[in-house]
């Protein structure tokens, strides 16, 4: 009982807050229904594809025929194959991730091609520094997409600002600092930079914007569903409070008319019966029936009809419960409910990790042994100490 | 039922001056029938005006307050009594949870739900004449389900003794229930009230019960993080 929100189930349309739309639409990205994610790895399967073909092209169409070209000319041509190799590892794995709907181990793939990045621009040595067979400068880039696919875009710029920081200090190493050079790293770094991230960063927006679009909808079903749910309560609400102003009405109106005696026990205990109805029924203001109280106010219900006067008293919001739970927490209440005689006084006190139901009744002769027990989590206690016979179930979560 | 048989000796001799606040003629007639019936009490001013009423008797020492008034919601007025040192029992068909607890913040000395009938409302209002705390049941619902964030740290024994109370309505049988006596029941019961004499804004009532409250030794002033001596007021001991 201990926390959370206290929406009382009993009257009071003062304090009340409003029903809450559900979490979605508040940040639709952030809070998103497992339904919006699906939608957002379904929309994007075909930038992932378009990514990989692009990758696998540069490396097999452009990289490879330039490293066999170059051959034994680069400074350490095995560390440039073993590279190439390697990257295409790396790239196959990620591939596989990506098309089976999942996401590479961005941090350690990252890592490798960084350090895959550094090697090859040392092995192509400085020869074939700008020429395709230093084949990082140019496909690299690709793979970065790939490992870091719907990371967030700082990590590929952070990948590519490494990648960068490489290339520059092989250009310095090697001395070629003329302005043509300089320019030309510029050059390289820029058109092998940009095209990746437009890609990277559009496919992230179609992402997030159907994952909107999904959380949205998803929203949208759920009020939906919550207006219908209040609905068929009032509704029911309005066909109880009919029933009950009738008979209420019928005592009154006998009164008023002198035909009923109000010193008589069968009128007043007509009277007590329907102002007891009419009290629960004003208690009644929850929006979305909880299954829970639904079941014990119409055990209540049944009591009632059989000449019971009953008063259903409930505080807190019971939590989202199984249905064994909730049998364990009814099924005794109703079952003292049916021997109950005089009157009855059933209560329900929630909070998200305990949910208490009590049911006193004035103690009469009649067989009835105490118990204790219950099953699982449902705590279950019988008694009866000559005055009452109280019935209570608690759940704890454990 | 369970009223405080040491309300009544503080006043022993003159009964005890009580006004109702109402905007429905036929309620203040029910409840002023209730209170005839116990000759400690007695009906001073009737009607549906606070200032009205307390102007006609400035003497009462209980206000009993409807919180809805021509369908207004009077918490502030509920504060503004409160802070002047009225003691007001409030009593409404409102009785969730959120109203209650707000009505206690706001300064009522109890909360009594319209349908709790004759018994706790006299002893209610014999309790709140000596500035002692009465928790009919449906306010120990209220209180054992208080889920604000900023609600008193209740000790198990009063968490339970409060939710058996709300269930069973019969102190005798929470007694027997926990092993204990229905004395202690009682305490466990007010402790919890006098904890919440710490939320909402300050009140003169609030300080006032929670001063009787040492006094009994209910209570002692380090149980209470924000006591500040309003115990030493020159009230005889009971």
């Amino acid at each position: 009982m201990a926390s959370e929100s206290g929406t009382a189930v009993t009257a009071g349309p003062a304090l009340r807050p409003l029903p809450r739309p559900r979490e979605a639409t508040r940040s639709a990205a952030a809070t998103a229904p497992p339904e919006a994610h699906a939608v957002a790895d379904a929309s994007d399967g075909g930038a992932r594809i378009a990514a990989i073909v692009i990758a696998a092209a540069w490396h097999l169409a452009v990289a490879l025929p330039a490293v066999l070209r170059a051959g034994p000319g680069m400074a350490v041509p095995a560390v440039v194959a073993a590279g190439w190799l390697v990257t295409t590892l790396v790239g196959v794995g990620a591939a596989l991730r990506l098309l089976r709907g999942g996401l590479p181990a961005a941090g350690p793939l990252a890592a490798a091609l960084l350090v895959i990045d550094a090697a090859v621009v040392a092995g192509a040595g400085e020869r074939f520094l700008f020429s395709t067979a230093n084949w990082v400068w140019g496909g690299l880039a690709w793979f970065f997409l790939l490992v870091l696919w719907r990371r967030p875009v700082r990590w590929l710029l952070v990948m590519l600002a490494a990648h960068g920081t490489i290339a520059l200090a092989a250009v310095v190493l090697y001395g070629a600092t003329g302005p043509a050079d300089l320019s030309r790293a510029a050059m390289y770094l820029y058109g092998t930079s940009t095209l990746p991230v437009a890609v990277f960063v559009g496919a992230a927006a179609l992402t997030a914007q159907a994952r909107d679009r999904a959380a949205t909808a998803a929203a949208t079903l759920a009020v939906a569903a919550e207006q219908a749910a209040a609905e068929r309560a009032r509704t029911e609400r309005q066909a109880r409070l009919a029933l009950v102003s009738g008979t209420a009405e019928e005592v009154l109106a006998e009164l008023a008319a002198g035909d009923a005696d109000p010193a008589d026990p069968a009128v007043r205990r007509r009277a007590v019966l329907a102002a007891a109805r009419l009290r629960r029924l004003i208690a009644e203001s929850d929006d979305v029936p909880d299954a829970l109280l639904h079941e014990l106010r119409a055990a209540a219900d049944l009591a009632e009809r059989n000449g019971l006067p009953i008063d259903l008293v409930s505080v807190g919001t019971p939590p989202e419960l199984p249905v064994e739970i909730r049998r364990g927490l009814a099924d005794p209440l109703t079952a003292a409910l049916a021997a109950a005689e005089g009157w009855a006084r059933l209560t329900v006190v929630a909070g998200p990790d305990e949910v208490v139901v009590s049911l006193v009744t004035p103690d009469h002769d009649g067989s009835d042994e105490p118990t204790t027990g219950g099953h699982g989590p449902v705590e279950h206690l019988h008694e009866r100490d000559g005055e009452i016979r109280w019935t209570q179930t608690r759940w704890r979560r454990t | 039922m369970d009223a405080d048989p040491l309300a009544a000796d503080v006043n022993a001799g003159t009964p005890i001056g009580v006004a109702i606040v109402d905007d429905h003629p036929v309620v203040i007639d029910g409840v002023r029938a209730w209170l005839a019936g116990e000759p400690r009490l007695r009906v001073l001013a009737t009607g549906d005006d606070p200032d009205r009423v307390l102007r006609a008797a400035p003497y009462a020492e209980v206000v009993l307050l409807d919180l809805r008034l021509h369908g207004r919601m009077v918490l502030d007025k509920l504060a503004e009594l409160s802070a002047a040192g009225r003691r007001v029992v409030v009593y409404s068909e409102h009785s969730d949870p959120q109203t209650m607890l707000a009505a206690l913040d706001a300064g009522a000395v109890a909360f009594l739900a319209k349908h709790e009938g004759r018994e706790h409302c006299v002893a209610t209002v014999l309790a709140a004449a000596s500035d002692r705390p009465y928790v009919p049941p449906a306010l120990a619902g209220a209180m054992v389900g208080d889920a604000r964030p900023d609600r008193p740290s209740l000790s198990d024994k009063e968490r339970e003794a409060l939710l058996l109370w709300f269930q069973s309505m019969s102190k005798a049988s929470v007694a027997r229930r926990m092993q204990i006596s229905e004395h202690t029941v009682k305490q466990y019961v007010d402790r919890a009230r006098i904890k919440y004499t710490r939320a909402g804004r300050p009140a003169a009532t609030k300080a006032a019960l929670l001063a009787r409250a040492i006094e009994d030794g209910l209570v002692r002033p380090e149980d209470i993080g924000i006591y500040r001596s309003q115990a030493s007021a020159d009230r005889p001991t009971p």
